[in-house]
């Protein structure tokens, strides 16, 4: 059960119009991707996605799942979006909830295990190995860990584990923590007990219905066996602009964990029919990440470039970037900055490194141009 | 033109002069332009016209072709009523001359019996051009003619547009007529028929040697080549696959070229044109060359004017030079080092 309702607010201009797990990533893919990619590449043949913030892009994306062979004649992928019952309509309200209101999909395959997941993140999972752990444990959850950077635990929710890997607490954004293992809001249950205590946390009218805030601290409080799954590897949360850039960033370093050239675990993707790029006698391409239908007549440093980017003569596009197609005219300078699908920056724009990561608006350009004018 | 061509492919086509990049495939399968294979071109012209049932006739090693084309998904063709059909040969036959052998159409008659189609569009599969065929059906229907030839340059394209009923009488009538194909129609001096030329002016090359292979691959990089080739409304579809985008490590130094998806590139490439999933190593340089999909250069290689075929490996240092007129052509899934220089 995958849940890709995200709003991914922190995001900006590039939720304003789909769900946070649509948002393009990498020179090709959008976040989803790499979790759908991860259960199909895990053997798992049926997957609910469940949607409910700017779901149009999302759904007609996911389409009948072809792109990750998810098109089924037996489960397959089903977009589970809120629905209206006799009385009202009932949106999700909690991660939670998305999954009690679905509990009809999840008894039509009775299965053994529910494993559920955020369409938020990057990373490179088997999940089977988990479910191996998980039964191995024989845990009635078992909850994915990564060691995080001590200074940052207060960022995450922690768990708290014994010598067993048992989780004995869980606490949200700890001021004082006491362990550096964070949730990836990765869970597998055994499903009567997904479905025991989602029925309860239903009934409690207190609740915010959300997984981390309050089905497991129940469970917990039940004495019921929550394990940790210690995970080793890339992954990263890239809730803000910030991080976006850096995730894509990290696709350029020669070490980085997240290596897309992986055959034995490819991340698939809808693949647009693009011919191959093209780069110019006058052009310099330097340590970066480029997808076909790319036309560059300028200098790529450091950059990821997504399908359909063209780059004019003179232009200089620095550690940036370019959601498909965009338009990039001539003479252009760009450092340190997120260029959002379809733009068009006209000729001579000029956007310097500041602080933070810009994520370029079309406000933003306006302004530029008004400057120019101006001088 | 919807509903109302058949499209008839014949891959059949042998050329000698291409043997090399033949030998584990048909000509329509020979891979052009980093991600594409020559019958790409003519089947996206095709479905690009709206043309819903598309016939290939393949002869021999046409594995390849089979694995490229799979349902006809990628070219919308995977379809509940027409769609892709393949016929290969199911006898034997000699030596032809031209395009559209009766005596293989005539094995699969029943195609052309059940079709509903009106006209009946007959190719070859190894023309690299952006047709708009709606023009062609037009004139054909303006002029009556029984027999519509595409020209381009004053030469023929070997492909003809004919109704479906007059293909069928053709192949029925092939015995007493003595006719093999549609260029014995076309070339008899004592034909009865009405015969018209349209003339394409738009860009077209023919590929029948390793020559005209490497000419119109390099001609590619000439942007208005590219542009008329590949145009957004007029898309040429391909069989996707799932790369990742092309990767320029540091040291890589590419100039004038065209890149497909997957690759890792780390050295230099100039006036070349690379297929998916192409390494290049570190210090090596490559030039008015084409890569073929999966090889590998080793580092410090020096390559110019070669044609690469599949999964070929490259050892680190080797040098080899060929020339615009007589590219080096190196044959698919074999391993050339440094000692094997020439």
């Amino acid at each position: 059960m995958l849940l890709a309702g995200g709003k991914g607010s922190r995001l900006h201009s590039l939720t304003k119009n789909l769900a946070k797990p649509a948002v393009p990533f990498g020179g090709k893919y959008r976040i989803i991707d790499f979790t759908l990619s991860n259960c199909t590449n895990s053997g798992i043949d049926t997957v609910g996605v469940l949607t409910q913030y700017q779901p149009l892009v999302l759904n007609s994306y996911i389409g009948i799942g072809s792109a990750w062979d998810l098109d089924r004649r037996n489960g397959g992928v089903t977009v589970l979006p809120p629905y209206s019952e006799s009385s009202e309509v009932k949106w999700y309200n909690g991660t939670a909830s998305a999954i009690y209101q679905n509990l009809n999909f999840i008894m039509q395959y009775d299965p053994e295990y529910v494993l559920v997941l955020s369409g938020d993140h990057i990373y490179k999972m088997d999940y089977e190995r988990m479910l191996e752990y998980h039964f191995k444990k024989q845990a009635d959850v078992s909850i994915s860990v990564i060691e995080v950077p001590w200074e940052e635990a207060n960022r995450f929710g922690i768990m708290n584990t014994d010598a067993e890997m048992r989780i004995t607490d869980f606490v949200e954004k700890p001021e004082a923590p006491k362990n550096n293992l964070a949730s990836m809001g990765i869970y597998i249950f055994n499903w009567p007990v997904l479905k025991e205590y989602l029925e309860k946390d239903n009934g409690d009218s207190t609740s915010s219905h959300d997984f981390g805030k309050d089905v497991i601290p129940m469970l917990l409080k039940e004495n019921r066996k929550l394990v940790a799954y210690p995970f080793k590897g890339y992954w990263k949360d890239v809730g803000t602009v910030q991080s976006l850039w850096e995730a894509n960033m990290d696709l350029l370093d020669e070490k980085c964990e997240l290596n897309l050239f992986d055959y034995d675990w490819r991340i698939y993707s809808v693949n647009p029919n693009h011919p191959p790029q093209y780069i110019s006698p006058i052009a310099k391409v330097e340590e970066s990440l480029i997808n076909e239908g790319c036309i560059i007549e300028g200098d790529i440093e450091r950059s990821v470039l997504f399908q359909g980017v063209t780059v004019g003569k003179g232009s200089i596009i620095r550690e940036t970037v370019v959601m498909p197609n965009a338009q990039i005219g001539q003479n252009v300078f760009i450092e340190n900055a997120i260029i959002p699908t379809n733009m068009v920056v006209p000729d001579g724009t000029v956007v310097r490194k500041s602080d933070e990561i810009i994520l370029l608006t079309d406000e933003m350009l306006e302004e530029i141009m008004q400057i120019k004018r101006i001088v | 033109m919807n509903k109302r061509v058949l499209g008839v492919i014949d891959a059949t086509t042998y050329h000698e002069g291409l043997k090399e990049l033949m030998i584990h495939r048909s000509l329509a399968a020979i891979p052009f332009a980093g991600r594409y294979r020559l019958i790409d071109f003519v089947l996206s012209n095709m479905v690009n016209a709206n043309i819903e049932s598309v016939a290939i006739f393949p002869k021999f090693q046409y594995r390849s072709l089979m694995d490229h084309l799979g349902s006809g998904k990628d070219w919308d063709l995977n379809r509940k009523r027409d769609g892709l059909f393949f016929f290969p040969s199911s006898i034997i036959e000699g030596i032809r001359r031209g395009i559209g052998s009766f005596s293989h159409f005539a094995a699969n008659m029943d195609y052309f019996q059940r079709s509903k189609q009106e006209y009946a569009l007959i190719t070859n599969c190894f023309t690299v051009s952006n047709m708009d065929f709606k023009p062609v059906l037009d004139k054909h229907i303006q002029t009556g003619c029984d027999i519509t030839e595409i020209y381009h340059l004053g030469k023929s394209m070997q492909m003809y547009l004919v109704k479906t009923a007059f293909l069928i009488d053709l192949i029925q009538t092939r015995e007493k007529t003595g006719y093999t194909c549609m260029s014995d129609v076309v070339t008899d001096i004592y034909h009865t028929y009405r015969i018209c030329r349209y003339d394409y002016h738009g860009y077209a090359a023919m590929i029948d040697s390793i020559e005209s292979y490497f000419a119109a691959s390099m001609e590619l990089l000439t942007p208005e080549v590219w542009n008329k080739l590949f145009q957004k409304d007029h898309p040429i579809f391909t069989k996707v696959k799932d790369e990742p985008p092309t990767r320029y490590l540091r040291g890589a130094s590419v100039h004038h070229s065209i890149i497909a998806n997957g690759c890792q590139i780390e050295g230099v490439v100039e006036n070349s044109i690379i297929s998916r999933a192409v390494k290049i190593g570190r210090g090596a340089v490559v030039k008015n060359s084409i890569i073929m999909q999966k090889s590998q250069i080793g580092d410090h290689c020096v390559l110019d004017s070669v044609i690469i075929d599949k999964d070929v490996r490259i050892e680190t240092g080797t040098v080899m030079t060929g020339s615009r007129t007589s590219p080096y052509v190196i044959r698919k899934g074999t391993g050339q080092g440094a000692l094997m220089n020439i």
